[in-house]
């Protein structure tokens, strides 16, 4: 429990370290154009990174297409998101046809 | 002037919980489940909370739980998990930019927030050009951070009084709410570009079991094909482009 203790310590520290760190650099350091114009791709990518892994796999294994219920739920999630631009609205719409597609099929 | 000032932080103030609002519904049932898992994994109660009040990091928590479950050594675990962490500094360099006027103590708390979604969050509201204030990211990543902990403690303590479905339900919310975000943002090739080279390579890397270096190498990557994909459409172009404005109402 000792070695859990510590090992947890370490992570937090690193974690909020490398947080903590970039972002007070980053307010520093004068970015040149064509970094600030990279640094604006970063959040697509990153959202992209996200989405993918958490929509086509389970514990790093790939879902067959046809039995992925989230994959069926991300469509008309996406549709909404694209009409509305609304957070909240896509958020609560997304969580219910997930549910609507758990009590039909899954 | 005082009281211009006061009704603006209130409503940044109401502007940040409405955007957090998606997070607090995405985070409570995620952590809850940390919190049942670690109970369930052998882990001390307290300590995971105490991982989720220190770490607050949902990637590092989950993996570490599984680390500690097949006995890896302690420094293959922190090295692993600090690697893995590594992808904030993508994220700080992207935020500081919108920090340069905050006083520097107020940017060493507003780290805090600077989870995956959290950064998804902040740097898309960022872009649209609106200037970041103090009472805005703060009430933000404090909200956030609450709700993270609370979801530990209910699941350490109270075992879950959520049914498994209703959090099995709710864990879309995460998804949906990464979907809303690339929705708000720019919708033109390059950015859907980039966003596609990441989703591929995070894919990819999840398959090989690299986790969280997905995040880092689909970051990079997809941020780089989408610059440069904009630069030939530039070339090509000799007409200004017309910018769509993008909004997140």
């Amino acid at each position: 429990m000792a070695t859990q203790l510590w090992i947890i310590i370490l992570i937090g520290a690193g974690t909020y370290l490398l947080r903590a760190g970039s972002l007070v650099l980053g307010s520093r350091v004068q970015w040149s154009e064509t970094t600030k114009e990279w640094l604006s791709y970063v959040s697509p990518a990153v959202l992209g990174a996200l989405i993918g892994p958490l929509l086509l796999l389970k514990d790093g294994e790939w879902i067959p297409l046809t039995e992925n219920l989230m994959l069926f739920a991300a469509i008309p999630t996406m549709i909404i998101a694209w009409w509305s631009r609304r957070l909240l609205l896509t958020v609560a719409a997304g969580v219910l046809f997930y549910a609507g597609v758990h009590a039909w099929i899954g | 002037m005082n009281q211009i000032k006061r009704s603006n932080r209130s409503e940044e103030i109401q502007k940040a919980l409405r955007d957090a609002l998606p997070i607090l519904l995405a985070y409570f049932p995620l952590s809850m489940t940390y919190g049942v898992l670690a109970a369930a994994g052998g882990l001390n109660g307290g300590l995971a909370v105490f991982s989720s009040v220190w770490i607050f990091s949902g990637g590092a928590q989950f993996m570490l739980l599984g680390m500690f479950a097949s006995s890896v050594a302690p420094v293959t675990i922190v090295t692993t998990l600090l690697l893995l962490s590594m992808r904030h500094v993508l994220y700080g360099a992207t935020m500081g930019p919108y920090l340069v006027n905050w006083r520097e103590s107020r940017k060493w708390l507003a780290a805090i927030g600077l989870t995956d979604e959290g950064f998804a969050v902040t740097s898309s509201r960022a872009a649209q050009g609106d200037p970041l204030l103090p009472s805005y990211y703060i009430t933000f990543a404090i909200a956030i951070y609450g709700s993270w902990i609370a979801g530990t403690a209910a699941g350490t303590g109270l075992g879950s009084f959520v049914t498994a479905e209703l959090a099995e339900v709710l864990t879309f919310a995460l998804p949906a709410l990464f979907i809303a975000l690339l929705a708000g943002g720019e919708r033109t090739l390059p950015f859907i570009a980039a966003a596609g080279c990441g989703a591929v390579l995070a894919t990819l890397a999840g398959m090989l079991q690299l986790g969280g270096i997905g995040l880092i190498v689909g970051g990079l990557a997809g941020a780089t094909l989408g610059q440069q994909i904009s630069r030939i459409r530039s070339r090509r172009t000799t007409t200004t482009r017309a910018n769509a404005k993008r909004t997140i109402r």
